[in-house]
């Protein structure tokens, strides 16, 4: 069970994230304070369906770095939906997560920046706008009146970016298209968009990227018309009132020294990752303005 | 079946059995291959088509199962999702497409969104394809099953998955059996026709072996299966073998029998003309001795030594005319020659003493200018016998006549007598081509057996022209030396 002893303030926690993790890493070889002391029962680790759902093997192996870099009991917890773990995580049955940007930023006072994904050497991605191959649409005016996929309701790349690129001109996503659907995956909303299902879709840039490497047959169905700026890469939060307890910090450490060790590369090589890196939680704030965006639409 | 096998217009009359049997096997070969076939194919439908219904039915089940609760939120991607994930779980089934709809049968989601977009009507040639109360549906000649089945949640029924199956690997199955069944059947006939002829043509060797001894019979005497032929047969060819030389055994003493009867015949007929023949010479001898006399006690008369000499010179002519005819007859260094019109004078004289004897007129008309080109000893041998047997049958004083003549290059001799006719049985031995192998009973007829062989040999024939009680006319019908070269 997470220690639930040290509770900071979520704004404190926010402001104060960044500077904790430094010293964390300055301090990797220093014994953890009193407060920072690990319990004894199993690591937990939530997993957002990004786009690994089938992926046993990598589950296995992220599973096993993370056991054996913290000495401890590791259950990769999973769900259907972003909502689903993150309310596992808010309600502080998880010792972290890796979630998205979105609900990073829909809860600032509660959740806590841990470590950030690194993509071709950067915290970054983007969202893309997809079609079915061979359909003659060259704008995003194009896909008005669209059967069109969203991943999940709670993801940045799979429905807050679309739905901001609408709400800048005042619309919704049901008043643009004909229906919208929720896929519950990225991986989803690619097959959806390839078989015809929907005629467009919203989907996070690195899962299609890594899918036109892994699955080129499902791809080379679809064509991206859109691609958004880069924004803040899915990160791994926890709750803040737990930032300090050392069940925490050994996940955090565990995720830093990824890149170091043999299994961890192994992990990151299935994930085409390049490691984990502490980032300042402002590197959402552009996820965050997207989110007003659409709910000063909505609300 | 007899018309079939045997009836003229047959058209399999002269086939052997050897090859009479493979082609009933054949027939029946063919007879079992359709009755197997067909049901085989029965068999293997029924199970596929049983196969096809368990299937569709565990899919349905299945789908119905996980498709109920997306169907109640009609949450598009989750029904798809099914049917999608569905279609690897139930390859065996071969799913074409597979399409949801809800209670207004609008398309929930369909396997190929393509063909069915969510949230239109599923078009109504469609739903026309399905049966409403048979959840499979079997469309062989477009190779499909065609599966509906309504989802039924708390009672109401909130949409329906239809679904269609290509079952073209079933049809395939199917002609792929019928053809290996087909090859099979036809390469066992063959087979079975081959072993057939095979064994037929083994079993009947030994037939074809008695045949070919019977044939040569017919050339000679009889000749005997070996014994190291008769070891190998088996038990009943060797039993009739056995038989067949008992047979041979039998008929060749026949022969034999009949040959010394006919000799002693032959003598006997000898000891007759011979007895004649001393008679015909007897008769002017007492004359001859008179007319000697005479001459010895009335020799220096004139007119009495003229008329003795001359009936000496009559009587002697008499006596050589006779040894003449008689050496001509029975010489047995005579070349083979043509019959003269004076052969058949000579059979008159060498008739004469049995005709007297019986106070028989002889009637000769014989119209031959010249030679006729048939063997000349064997036909008198053969017209003498007829004569002497005419002879016999002619009641006292009657009429015994020969007439000779060549017609459509054939010498005919007739020889008449007025006996009482012939008995069938006589008169249907002489008709009877190759009857000459065996005389007509044992103690008669040998005479007449005689005229058969000589005709056997001469290619000759007998027509008995006329038998009543007013008499019998036998015709010798002898074709000529050129013809018979041309016959053969």
């Amino acid at each position: 069970m997470p220690n639930m002893n040290n509770h900071v303030g979520p704004r404190q926690q926010s402001q104060s994230s960044r500077r904790q993790l430094l010293g964390l890493a300055a301090g990797l070889a220093l014994p953890l304070p009193r407060s920072a002391v690990a319990s004894d029962g199993p690591l937990k680790f939530g997993l957002t369906p990004v786009f690994l759902n089938n992926d046993i093997e990598l589950l296995s192996k992220l599973k096993d770095y993370l056991s054996r870099q913290t000495g401890r009991d590791v259950q990769l917890v999973q769900r259907r939906t972003y909502e689903e773990i993150t309310t596992l995580l808010l309600s502080g049955q998880l010792t972290a997560a890796w979630i998205c940007g979105y609900p990073l930023v829909q809860y600032p006072d509660q959740l806590t920046l841990l470590a950030v994904p690194l993509w071709n050497g950067q915290p970054l991605y983007s969202s893309y706008l997809i079609v079915s191959a061979g359909r003659q649409a060259g704008s995003i005016e194009d896909l008005r009146g669209d059967l069109h996929a969203f991943s999940d309701p709670n993801s940045n790349s799979g429905y807050l970016v679309t739905a901001a690129l609408f709400a800048e001109r005042g619309l919704r996503p049901e008043q643009f298209f004909r229906q919208t659907i929720f896929t519950y995956g990225h991986r989803n909303v690619v097959r959806a968009v390839a078989s015809g299902l929907a005629q467009s879709g919203s989907v996070d840039g690195y899962v299609w990227e890594v899918m036109a490497s892994l699955e080129p047959a499902l791809t080379s169905k679809t064509v991206v018309i859109h691609r958004s700026e880069l924004l803040g890469f899915p990160p791994v939060a926890c709750l803040s009132r737990q930032a300090k307890d050392g069940d925490v910090l050994i996940m955090q450490r565990a995720l830093f020294a990824m890149a170091g060790d043999a299994g961890g590369r192994e992990v990151l090589k299935l994930l085409r990752l390049d490691g984990f890196a502490e980032e300042p939680t402002s590197l959402f704030d552009p996820i965050a303005a997207k989110m007003r965006l659409v709910r000063s639409l909505t609300l | 079946m007899k018309s079939f096998w045997r009836g003229q217009e047959s058209w399999v009359p002269s086939w052997s059995v050897a090859v009479r049997v493979p082609v009933v096997v054949a027939f029946l070969m063919l007879a079992i291959s359709v009755m197997v076939s067909n049901r085989v194919l029965n068999r293997l439908e029924d199970t596929q088509e049983r196969n096809l219904r368990e299937l569709s039915s565990a899919y349905l089940d299945g789908l119905s199962a996980s498709l109920i609760p997306s169907v109640v939120r009609e949450d598009v991607w989750e029904v798809f999702d099914t049917l999608d994930r569905s279609r690897e779980r139930y390859r065996g089934l071969n799913v074409q497409w597979a399409a949801v709809t809800n209670s207004d049968n609008r398309t929930i989601a369909a396997s190929s969104p393509d063909e069915f977009p969510p949230l239109e009507a599923l078009p109504a040639d469609t739903v026309a394809m399905f049966s409403a109360r048979q959840e499979v549906l079997l469309d062989e000649s477009g190779m499909q099953a065609r599966m509906m089945r309504s989802l039924i949640y708390q009672d109401r029924e909130i949409g329906r998955i239809y679904a269609v199956a290509d079952i073209s690997a079933l049809m395939q199955e199917r002609s792929d059996t019928l053809r290996e069944l087909i090859l099979t059947n036809v390469a066992l006939t063959l087979l079975l026709v081959a072993f057939g002829y095979y064994f037929m043509r083994k079993m009947l060797k030994p037939v074809g072996l008695l045949s070919g001894y019977l044939a040569r019979s017919k050339e000679g005497s009889m000749s005997s299966i070996p014994d190291d032929v008769l070891d190998r047969e088996g038990r009943e060819f060797r039993e009739l073998f056995t038989r067949y030389n008992a047979m041979t055994e039998a008929v060749n003493e026949r022969e034999m029998l009949a040959a010394e009867l006919a000799e002693e015949e032959k003598l006997a007929s000898v000891g007759r003309l011979a007895s004649g023949m001393a008679h015909e010479i007897n008769n002017p001898l007492g004359g001859m001795f008179n007319a000697l006399d005479s001459l010895k006690k009335y020799g220096a008369r004139e007119e009495v030594r003229v008329t003795s000499i001359r009936l000496l010179e009559q009587g002697l002519s008499g006596i050589r005319e006779l040894v003449r005819s008689t050496l001509t007859t029975y010489r047995s260094d005579q070349r083979p020659r043509d019959l003269t019109a004076t052969d058949l004078d000579d059979l008159r004289l060498l008739v004469k003493p049995e005709a007297r004897e019986r106070k028989l007129r002889l009637d000769w008309q014989i119209d031959l200018e010249v030679p006729v080109q048939v063997p000349a000893v064997p036909v008198r041998d053969a017209i003498l016998n007829l004569l002497l047997n005419a002879c016999h049958s002619s009641q006292e004083g009657g009429l015994v006549g020969l007439r000779a003549v060549v017609q459509d290059s054939k010498f005919i001799a007739e020889v008449s007598d007025g006996g009482v006719g012939l008995p069938p049985h006589v008169r249907e031995y002489l008709e009877r081509k190759g009857a000459g192998a065996s005389p007509l009973d044992r103690r008669s007829g040998l005479g007449l057996w005689i005229v058969k062989r000589h005709c056997d040999e001469l290619n000759a024939r007998l027509e008995v022209a006329r038998s009543n009680g007013n008499g019998t006319t036998i015709r010798l019908i002898v074709p000529l030396a050129g013809e018979m070269e041309h016959a053969a």
